[in-house]
């Protein structure tokens, strides 16, 4: 099931006990939708493709007291992030946006459906939480929190993602956890330099497939899924980070004001002096066929890429 | 309250207004003055249907929500003494209107939100009332037109949508800049309740603002309309100073000068 489904379907079963829960699809289609529709007909309401309406029918709703989520394909969150800011941040309505398909999650249909810089303009807004579930639990564990902890907040779903993380513990609870550590128990390599990845939503899985490369050629790297981005889950970091050399973040976006830039200002405000490597998409639109996958390879994205960067990163 | 009573309760208001506009120089004087007849048709005639206490009106032109500042004043909102203070350190109104302030609503300054804003408002809460003031500029925004065609659809029949009609943006006439005519039609497409009046004229004003109350309506006020409604409203922009009366020039100049103040208050009182 999709991380949209996932959670749509986790809300049907609480809207079905709470009828001040509503979902407003803009004129996007989910298979858990169609549940909804028929037998929570009160609680669903079909916007038509109005992002910037919607918007502000949401925080008009939110302000009577309804418990809105909001989901629209996460391109369309630019076109109504004067809406978001103005009628949600600015007038302190809370509601949640389930952002779909995010980074080049839509590809092949080219930039207009990608989001290669949300996570840079959704986090300048104030009062709003950004989480990037990496797994279907994490996903269940946001709906649940979402619904008891109302607020401005933007839920960047992953059309397709890594059902490894299922098996791997991926809690939310600090916004950001070890997915794997390195070899660090073995004295042999205490000397060595010792790197922390840091990634979130789908470019965890191509990190990890890094981390194994690494410790099969007896490297040190541990792997760190940070899924909130805002706010910073990065607060008593010093110790989590001490033991570390360098730093490197991956993400699926470009480098302006992104997850990198969020990680490298939770670094610096705990006072935590490392050398950083923040990878992530080149600074221009793709336009080029080819679909997530085959783009991420051709984008400096592709394990063996991250690979060379972090490998040369380490030692310089 | 009569209508003679009632207008000089707008001139009283009118001239609150240019005292706390002109003291410091702050703000669309212009764009406050042309709306302030329909705010006292509905808090002051009773025979119009709008409750404050129960209903809700807000600005989608917040530039103009400062008319609204004396009325809440004066029915006991905040006390009268925070005028003086209006875009004061330490005061509490603002140039735009926001939720922060007692009895006003959202947040001011961004044009074409507050309707669909208002859609979910009314939509939440079918028992209230709910009123909001666009300007005519403001229509050019693309978003009113998504929300009329939801408010349409819904048939949020408990949603007044007030047009403020000066016919001014801010270099200009509308007509002249892009034609907003033929304004009834328009809306008529979207909503069949429209009326056209003039937004000065208190006759007018209960006319379209008072036939809709459900006589045996529970709780006294519920409108009994079959849809929403659109009151567009023919105002002049800087209505009771000689002067500023339809020049689009003082949209964003407020008189400075002794004389011009003088005859703005001479004309007020």
């Amino acid at each position: 099931m999709t991380q949209r489904d996932t959670f749509i379907s986790e809300l049907f079963e609480i809207a079905k006990e709470d009828k001040d829960v509503i979902l407003i699809s803009v004129d996007m289609g989910a298979s858990a939708l169609d549940r909804w529709r028929e037998e929570l007909p009160e609680q669903f309401i079909w916007t038509g493709i109005s992002e910037q309406h919607s918007i502000n029918l949401a925080a008009g709703l939110s302000a009577a007291g309804k418990k809105v989520y909001l989901y629209f394909m996460a391109a369309w969150s630019a076109r109504c992030f004067e809406q978001i800011r103005y009628s949600c941040s600015m007038a302190n309505n809370p509601i949640t946006i389930l952002s779909n398909g995010v980074a080049l999650g839509y590809a092949p249909a080219g930039p207009a459906h990608e989001t290669n810089e949300d996570i840079a303009y959704m986090r300048s807004l104030l009062n709003i939480e950004i989480d990037c579930p990496a797994s279907s639990t994490h996903v269940k564990e946001l709906v649940k929190y979402s619904y008891e902890n109302q607020k401005l907040r933007y839920i960047r779903l992953e059309r397709k993602y890594d059902s490894r993380f299922d098996k791997i513990s991926t809690p939310n609870g600090l916004g950001y956890s070890l997915v794997k550590g390195g070899l660090f128990g073995n004295p042999m390599r205490k000397e060595e330099p010792k790197i922390a990845v840091i990634s979130y939503g789908y470019m965890l899985g191509r990190c990890l497939d890094v981390q194994d490369k690494f410790l099969n050629n007896n490297i040190e790297v541990s792997l760190y899924n940070m899924s909130k981005i805002k706010p910073s889950p990065l607060v008593k970091i010093k110790e989590t980070f001490s033991d570390y050399n360098k730093i490197v973040t991956v993400e699926e976006q470009t480098l302006s004001g992104g997850f990198g830039s969020a990680v490298l200002e939770g670094m610096s405000d705990n006072n935590v002096q490392k050398p950083l490597l923040r990878i992530g998409l080149p600074e221009r639109y793709i336009f080029e066929n080819g679909d997530r996958d085959y783009h991420l390879d051709n984008n400096g994205l592709s394990v063996d890429s991250i690979y060379d960067k972090v490998f040369e990163f380490r030692n310089e | 309250m009569n209508n003679s009573e009632l207008q000089k309760m707008a001139k009283s208001v009118r001239k609150t207004v240019f005292e706390f506009k002109t003291r410091d120089g702050i703000g669309h004087l212009h764009s406050s003055l042309s709306p302030v007849d329909i705010l006292v048709s509905l808090f002051y005639d009773d025979k119009t249907d709008f409750n404050h206490e129960t209903d809700i009106v807000m600005f989608g032109k917040a530039h103009g929500s400062p008319s609204i500042y004396p009325i809440l004043a004066d029915t006991g909102y905040f006390p009268k003494d925070e005028l003086e203070k209006y875009c004061r350190p330490g005061g509490i109104l603002r140039l735009h209107s926001d939720w922060t302030i007692p009895g006003c609503h959202f947040v001011g300054g961004s044009l074409g939100n507050g309707i669909g804003y208002a859609s979910g408002l009314a939509q939440a809460q079918p028992d209230k009332n709910i009123y909001i003031i666009m300007g005519d500029a403001e229509l050019y925004e693309g978003s009113v037109w998504e929300s009329l065609m939801y408010i349409s659809h819904h048939n949020l029949k408990n949603l007044r949508i007030i047009i403020d009609r000066n016919g001014l943006g801010t270099i200009g006439e509308t007509e002249k800049m892009l034609k907003l005519e033929p304004l009834v039609d328009k809306f008529q497409s979207f909503i069949g309740d429209v009326a056209e009046i003039d937004g000065h004229n208190y006759d007018s004003l209960r006319g379209v603002f008072s036939s809709r109350v459900s006589e045996d309506s529970g709780d006294g006020h519920l409108l009994k309309s079959k849809s929403p409604q659109v009151v567009i409203a023919k105002t002049t922009k800087g209505k009771g100073v000689s002067y500023m009366e339809g020049k689009w020039k003082y949209h964003t100049i407020v008189p400075s000068s002794e004389e011009d103040i003088k005859i703005g208050l001479e004309n007020l009182s």
